[in-house]
């Protein structure tokens, strides 16, 4: 047989493509199940570490079901909020609802939009309260979990993930436990803009005095990867201002 | 070439990385800890071995003009097959978000392709594939040398379990990508000392 006809060729290549499309999207769906409860866990590990309830490598090692365990024994309420703060619909706690990445993008172009969106809050039992931040940073999106005090404004903990950015620059937002220490006991001014800022040159904390604004020191190296955390934290934060305004103004 | 051939000489004499130079960059991005290398040596074996199988049995119906495609193909698929059965194990899990785009890249790394050009389309299945499995052992015993010196002077530990003493100060300089490259040098220099036929007069 000639295999070298054109008529073969357009033949032979579609075949290969149909049939590796579908061995794809068949092993794709009988995974999916597995796949996406491990980004459940991987989630709700990112949350519990901004919150200070352990470090990252303490939840790797429980395993997913611990996880999920000590999730349902803090959180105490989680909702999502729109614009003025006001809840919209509360998450199933039984199911220990989260909001995927995928759901996070789809938000993050209403709240980029500065309006219709309903976002997750996740309040816990011991009155911190851990929200989302989703933005774009150098190659891909980059993501991660705030946590605050009670009183709404100091921040508690923060945990930061991101899906390609670069290794040992980037990539430091979710490897540098420093640079996550950096946000803890700084506060978020919600009625300012910006809300949060990652600058050059942003928080002198080694004399021991810790200044306590709305800055934080970006990465060396990673100036595209900090403004993208920036903006996201930035645009997240604002769109949360109505949530942590009401809160605050009940408590008054 | 015989069998035994086949099998041995990529893992010393004909090394992909040491004696091709082939995959380097992974090799430098991947050995930070030995749980990553290992997982990225299996996940090179398996879609080197693999891929090269598939397309040695197909070898005699691929049109010549659209070889590399159908190759990418083969191996693009491999490729994701092993991302995703790695995304479904919890153990694997947290290894593969590691890894990030190494093992999306391992579709770059020069072996396999290189080793279904010069091998698999040219020879019968079975030694394909145990060329295949071979070079991707080969790659993945330098690797794991690279990741044992780096993880246990970088992070004092193996495999994740302490085995430094606890006053041990972690060398940062070991983490970073260039001391790897210092060590696949070194590594280099040790097997080129050993066979002299390597030396370049």
């Amino acid at each position: 047989m000639n295999t070298n006809s054109n008529l073969y060729t357009v033949i032979y290549t579609t075949v290969i493509v149909v049939v590796v499309a579908a061995v794809l999207a068949f092993v794709s769906q009988s995974l999916k199940g597995k796949q996406d409860a491990n980004e459940k866990a991987e989630t709700i590990s990112q949350m519990l570490t901004a919150g200070g309830f352990g470090t990252k490598a303490e939840f790797q090692a429980m395993g997913n079901a611990k996880v999920l365990e000590t999730y349902g024994n803090e959180i105490e309420e989680a909702f999502t909020v729109n614009a003025e703060g006001a809840k919209v619909a509360d998450l199933d706690l039984a199911g220990k609802e989260v909001f995927s990445k995928g759901q996070l993008k789809a938000q993050n172009y209403k709240v980029k939009d500065g309006e219709g969106y309903a976002i997750p809050v996740f309040k816990f039992k011991n009155g911190i309260t851990v929200v989302p931040v989703y933005g774009a940073g150098l190659w891909g999106p980059v993501w991660g979990y705030i946590a605050f005090e009670a009183d709404g404004k100091t921040i508690h903990g923060a945990y930061f993930d991101h899906e390609s950015e670069t290794a040992g620059l980037g990539a430091k937002i979710k490897d540098d436990p420093e640079f996550q220490a950096e946000f803890v006991g700084e506060e978020a001014w919600f009625a300012q803009t910006p809300v949060f800022a990652i600058v050059k040159g942003g928080a002198p904390k080694e004399d021991g005095k810790s200044l306590v604004d709305n800055q934080i020191d970006g990465i060396t190296g990673a100036t595209m990867t900090s403004n993208g955390l920036n903006e996201a934290i930035n645009k997240w934060l604002a769109a949360y201002a109505g949530y942590f305004g009401t809160a605050k103004a009940e408590e008054e | 070439m015989k069998l035994k051939e086949t099998i041995l000489d990529p893992i010393f004499k004909s090394n992909p990385i040491t004696v091709l130079v082939l995959g380097i960059c992974s090799s430098l991005a991947v050995t930070v800890t030995m749980k990553g290398a290992l997982v990225m040596a299996l996940s090179v074996m398996a879609v080197c071995g693999i891929s090269s199988l598939i397309l040695s049995t197909l070898r005699n119906t691929i049109p010549g003009r659209v070889r590399i495609i159908v190759q990418l193909v083969v191996v693009a698929m491999m490729v994701i097959l092993v991302d995703q059965i790695l995304k479904s194990f919890e153990a694997t899990f947290p290894i593969d978000k590691q890894l990030s785009v190494y093992i999306s890249l391992i579709i770059t790394n020069c072996i396999v392709m290189g080793r279904i050009e010069a091998f698999a389309l040219g020879n019968k299945p079975i030694p394909s594939l145990l060329d295949g499995l071979a070079n991707g052992a080969g790659y993945g015993l330098v690797l794991l040398i690279v990741a044992f010196f780096r993880e246990l002077l970088g992070s004092g530990t193996l495999f994740g379990l302490q085995v430094m003493p606890a006053g041990y100060v972690t060398n940062n300089l070991v983490i970073l990508p260039p001391f790897a490259l210092i060590l696949l040098g070194c590594i280099v220099w040790v097997q080129r000392s050993i066979q002299k036929d390597l030396q370049e007069k």
